[in-house]
């Protein structure tokens, strides 16, 4: 069980590392909604998932 | 020859530039919560001391995670007693920390044994409430210097128990909880040996209290004063009967021969010409708390204790540091003066740090004494700062809480230094 919620732990930090990616790619090259605008909520929205990966918050 | 403009180029500029803009302004807040998750709290221990135990000695798969803690055992040597006391179940709640730092470094111990853990849940003190913004810390004025200690959350951090579920089951209520309780503390007894981390470091709390032979069990919490329960003791008037919950799991209660219930009433009726201290009963249709389960899983008298924390009532101005140590606001006085909360607060006044952490040191004493008046053979004599003396001093304009925490630099205490971590650290580290 111990170990269980180990592996599970840390999928979800595997997660949140493959949905940064992902929001960075986005953030260079994406097909819709494409100002300016949309890269700082891009750049923004990266930061939870970076710290988390981080293991900083 | 005109230079003709390349968009893709500048377009990748300005993406780059906004990049890093925002990672700057991320990696400044990373800084910040790499400080609150790392910082150190030191402490002189009282000659008194015996033993330092962890969690971890309980529940060993607790080693090396964040929710592992120091256990300070203070031993007389004499017969008596045991009474364990439990700091920080919440850590956004930091007067229950105070008060078990301050019994650490004063207490003086003639009969029984005082178990003392005062960062139960270490991970929980090492992150901030998700959504709020509130200081990180917070200071204490001594005669030798400043310390800091840590605000914390309610609940475990995320980064040591994640993720949470839709739901949370306690074991072996089956009650459904909130789901983030999974990582509450409070919610989590009596905990389990496989459970999650939060789970294990409940389990670990419950081995200290049936392992050490614990008579009387005190949890130190703050609440809100527009919370029914601040300022009070929470105790059970009956305990669940064990053995047919395991054979059937039909949860039946009985009146033990024992009351916590008619020791908390004595204790705050005797404390009414000192401070407002009420008793309530424990339900028994609530499950995960303390008070509920130390009580149903342990032969010990068990006891939760509140003290009024203006600080996590949802209607404050802004939560400063000063909102903290003082406990000063005017939406709260506006919302008392209509009747709507449950603590006579006068904002003149306020509800300082050293307020509410005397309280829990008179709080746990006058139950420790009334135990050892209503049954002899679970007596122990000790002693630490008293809501009174912290009084006195503060009407003499000196902070009762830095009064009585010693210099960690002062070579004199040096044999006595313990770092609170989540696993030992060398002096000096």
């Amino acid at each position: 069980m111990v170990f269980l919620e180990n592996v599970i732990h840390i999928l979800y930090f595997v997660m949140a590392g493959l949905i940064a990616l992902s929001m960075f790619k986005s953030f260079f090259k994406r097909k819709a909604n494409k100002g300016y605008v949309f890269d700082i909520m891009y750049a923004y929205c990266l930061i939870p998932f970076i710290l988390r990966v981080l293991y900083i918050k | 020859m005109e230079k003709t403009k390349n968009p893709a180029r500048t377009n990748l500029i300005i993406k780059i530039v906004i990049l890093v803009v925002i990672f700057t302004i991320g990696a400044i807040a990373a800084v910040e919560f790499w400080q609150l998750r790392h910082y150190k709290e030191t402490i002189v221990a009282s000659e008194d001391l015996t033993e330092i135990k962890w969690l971890s000695d309980y529940v060993p798969s607790l080693k090396n995670t964040w929710l592992d803690s120091p256990v300070f055992i203070f031993d007389s040597g004499v017969e008596g007693g045991t009474v364990f006391l439990n700091g920080c179940p919440h850590p956004y709640e930091p007067a229950s920390t105070m008060a078990a730092y301050l019994m650490i470094e004063n207490i003086q111990i003639d009969k029984g044994k005082v178990i003392i853990v005062p960062r139960c849940n270490y991970s929980g003190s090492t992150d901030g409430m998700l959504g709020d913004a509130y200081p990180m810390f917070f200071s204490v004025e001594s005669e030798w210097g400043t310390s800091q200690f840590r605000i914390g959350d309610r609940y475990t951090n995320p980064l040591d128990q994640w993720p949470d579920p839709f739901t949370y089951v306690n074991y072996p209520s089956g009650q459904n909880l909130a789901y983030q309780d999974i990582r509450n503390l409070n919610r989590t007894y009596p905990g389990r040996i496989d459970g999650t981390v939060t789970e294990r470091a409940a389990y670990a709390i419950m081995e200290i209290i049936r392992n050490e032979g614990v008579d009387i069990a005190i949890d130190m919490h703050e609440a809100e004063i527009l919370y029914p329960v601040t300022s009070t003791y929470v105790a059970p008037s009956k305990v669940l009967d064990r053995e047919t919950f395991l054979a059937t799991g039909e949860m039946n209660y009985y009146e033990p021969e024992r009351s916590s219930l008619d020791i908390a009433m004595m204790a705050g009726m005797n404390l009414s010409d000192q401070f407002l201290m009420k008793s309530a009963s424990s339900p028994n249709t609530l499950h995960g708390l303390s008070h509920r389960e130390w009580a149903d899983w342990s032969d010990a008298l068990t006891f939760l204790m509140e003290t009024p924390e203006i600080f996590i009532d949802k209607i404050t101005g802004p939560r400063t540091e000063a909102l903290m140590t003082e406990g000063k606001d005017e939406f709260l006085q506006k919302v008392t003066d209509k009747g709507l909360t449950y603590f006579p607060y006068d904002m003149e006044f306020g509800t300082p740090m050293w307020y509410r952490t005397g309280r829990h040191l008179t709080g746990a004493m006058e139950i420790i004494n009334w135990a050892g008046m209503f049954y002899e053979d679970i007596e122990v004599v000790c002693s630490w700062p008293s809501y009174l003396e912290m009084q006195e001093l503060e009407n003499q304009g000196i902070d009762s809480v830095g009064y009585y925490l010693k210099n960690p630099d002062d070579p004199a205490n040096a044999e006595n230094v313990v770092t609170v971590y989540c696993k030992p650290v060398e002096a000096g580290k």
